[in-house]
């Protein structure tokens, strides 16, 4: 399928708010702007080769200003700045007098076309100057003394040529026409990032709420919600092993295609129906949660996919208008970038990996982090809590002081029994002064209230490796603290 | 009966193999999850460049409070590297702390690659011969990179 035909359609039956379908890039329409621009080149003798010879002229160093070389060039004059209109502009170097363009090779109707142009251009920026107004360029008088094969070793003085920007009238229509749908979709973009965002902080509040008798401690609602709280951890555990919208991994990082959330978030969906996760949770507000928590993910994804196809829709049009007109429309993209800058394109060219492009990406990007900080933290994962030396739960959690690692109590004994003074994740001299004092009772609640199980048990590994060490391996194999 | 794995090496074991460091690799024996067959890969732009470098690791009973036990089983020519394989490495003897791992001590060894050091020698003549003539040692190196530390095919 062509991608005008399958963007229309996915406009068409998704179910996308009114107000999201009005700022769609308008896909259709643009195709017929570069039509028009085509046309008007082709008036003005400028077809495609003589515009990408033009091009040429000025080549690598439209980058560098200063040196520039060519005496033409398609694109827009100064890139540094962020211009509030973006318009390519035909800039040709032309005689400062007749207005005739410098450059021998073109043809005589584009010469003449040019001048009569150039001619209207110099005339109107010379009222302009009369009237007090500046000019609107600070290319107009340019000292080029590096000159082409064409110019035969002429030096050109400043003083007889002259840079004219000659603008298009049909491809400023186009670029009218795509800028403010991208405002529109930055402004939705921030809109419904914000909307999300509130739907977030709802939603850690009504996990709060659902793990929160366990906080309160050993009541008569806790055996109630601690087989909750268990369920929740178990539930998002399965969804930061295999994020859905952004990757974090060493292998690859960045937001993940609109496709791939997808297909991961119906994954998630099928584990948790298959465990029956939702059924086993004990309180009706902790269903109510967690079918929260997975509309919040439909609603997260249905914006990607739309940012996502206008993404697309606009790099298709930009390419398309590249391959028609020669105009560099890409620098429209990089004005694009520094203007918004949490437009992220996906040039796919730094990694093999796709990534949603657009604005999608930094949706994906900044609302995954919102819910790992804001929802997921919540319920703390054993992980977070193991002891740096024996990858168990840092029961019962002692600190050093020296840093703010926590270690269980087993292995800051290990250590003295073995004269090992430092620290053995900063390193200072801290280990041998550690006595009852440094027992972390605060990171104690904690953990005897988020993980009743994990400590109970951690508890009675602790009580057989203390008899171990005070009565040796004998006392307690033989004995009945062995079950 | 032979004691049950402590945690921390069964954590550490499936980490090696679930997000694995380029250019190192490490895998347990089957009949003792202690022993390890290491694969170390040649730092690029090092004069062991290319070359595939296989080691033993053996993880004490005290591990992690005393380090794990490495040498080469490659030869190598390198100043803090002797004849049997043995590494001269701060952090496999002084500087060992019972929150560094596998993972970290192979990074360890790689970087040492990248960078003898022939002020703390463990080899004295290859130590001597990278201080008198440092151009020559680098040749031995990365001929016997190419004689002994060639991948398998
Ligand atoms: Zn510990
Ligand atoms: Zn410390």
């Amino acid at each position: 399928m062509k991608f005008g035909q399958e963007y229309q359609r996915v406009l068409a039956t998704q179910d996308f708010p009114e107000q999201w379908r009005e700022s769609a890039i308008e896909y259709k329409h643009l195709k017929k702007c570069i039509k028009k621009i085509h046309q008007e080149l082709q008036s003005l003798g400028l077809d495609a080769d003589t515009l990408r010879q033009m091009s040429e002229w000025v080549g690598e160093s439209q980058a560098e200003q200063n040196d520039s070389k060519g005496y033409y060039s398609a694109a827009t004059p100064s890139l540094a700045s962020v211009p509030e209109e973006f318009t390519p502009q035909l800039r040709v170097l032309v005689d400062k007098r007749t207005g005739m363009p410098l450059d021998a090779t073109l043809a005589p109707d584009t010469k003449s076309a040019l001048q009569k142009l150039a001619k209207h251009e110099m005339m109107s920026a010379g009222r302009r100057d009369y009237l007090g107004a500046s000019t609107p360029s600070n290319h107009a008088v340019r000292k080029s003394s590096v000159v082409g094969d064409t110019m035969e070793g002429t030096i050109m003085e400043a003083e007889d040529a002259r840079w004219v920007q000659v603008p298009l009238a049909s491809a400023k229509d186009f670029f009218d026409l795509l800028e403010p749908k991208l405002q529109d979709l930055e402004i939705l973009r921030t809109a419904e990032t914000e909307k999300l965002e509130e739907d977030i902080l709802d939603l850690g509040d009504a996990v709060e709420n659902v793990v929160q008798p366990v906080r309160e401690g050993y009541e008569a609602t806790r055996k109630l919600s601690y087989r909750d709280l268990y369920f929740w951890r178990e539930m998002f555990r399965l969804y930061t092993e295999n994020p859905i919208f952004y990757s974090g991994t060493e292998s690859r990082r960045g937001a993940l295609t609109f496709n791939e959330a997808k297909s991961r978030l119906q994954a998630y969906d099928a584990q948790l129906r298959e465990i029956g996760l939702l059924e086993k949770m004990k309180t009706p507000q902790a269903k109510r949660a967690a079918q929260q928590f997975l509309d919040l993910n439909v609603n997260i994804l249905r914006i990607m996919h739309f940012q996502e196809m206008n993404a697309r829709a606009m790099t298709k049009i930009l390419k398309k208008f590249d391959k028609r007109t020669h105009l560099e429309g890409q620098l429209f993209l990089k004005n694009l970038r520094t203007k918004y800058p949490a437009l992220l394109t996906n040039s796919g060219k730094q990694s093999q990996m796709q990534s949603a492009g657009g604005f999608a990406n930094s949706i994906a990007r900044d609302l995954s982090a919102e819910i790992a900080t804001k929802v997921l933290a919540i319920v703390p994962q054993p992980e977070d809590w193991d002891c740096p030396v024996c990858y168990s739960m840092a029961w019962r959690p002692v600190s050093l002081g020296c840093c703010r690692s926590v270690f269980c109590i087993r292995c800051i004994i290990k250590l003295q029994d073995e004269g090992m003074k430092r620290c053995p994740v900063c390193n200072q001299e801290s280990v041998m002064k550690a006595d009852g004092r440094n027992i972390d009772f605060e990171a104690m609640d904690f953990l005897q209230k988020y993980f009743p199980m994990e400590t109970k048990k951690r508890q009675k590994e602790n009580e057989k490796a203390a008899l171990v060490r005070d009565y040796g391996e004998g006392f307690v194999k033989s004995g009945c603290a062995m079950q | 009966m032979t004691a049950p794995l402590p945690k921390r090496i069964i954590k550490e074991t499936e980490r090696l193999q679930t997000e694995p460091v380029p250019g190192i690799s490490a895998q347990p024996h089957d009949d003792n999850a202690r022993y390890f067959d290491v694969m170390v890969q040649g730092p690029d732009g090092s004069c062991y460049e290319g070359g595939v470098f296989s080691l033993e690791l053996f993880l004490p009973d005290d591990y992690p409070m005393t380090p794990p036990r490495i040498r080469f089983l490659t030869r190598i020519y390198h100043p803090n590297i002797d004849r049997l394989g043995r590494i001269c490495l701060d952090v496999l003897k002084n500087n060992w702390s019972p929150a560094l791992q596998i993972r970290t001590i192979l990074l360890s060894i790689q970087a040492l690659l990248g960078a003898p050091n022939p002020e703390d020698p463990l080899n004295e003549a290859v130590a001597k011969q990278w201080k008198e003539n440092q151009g020559e040692a680098i040749k031995t190196a990365r001929e016997w990179t190419k004689l002994y530390a060639q991948p398998k095919q």
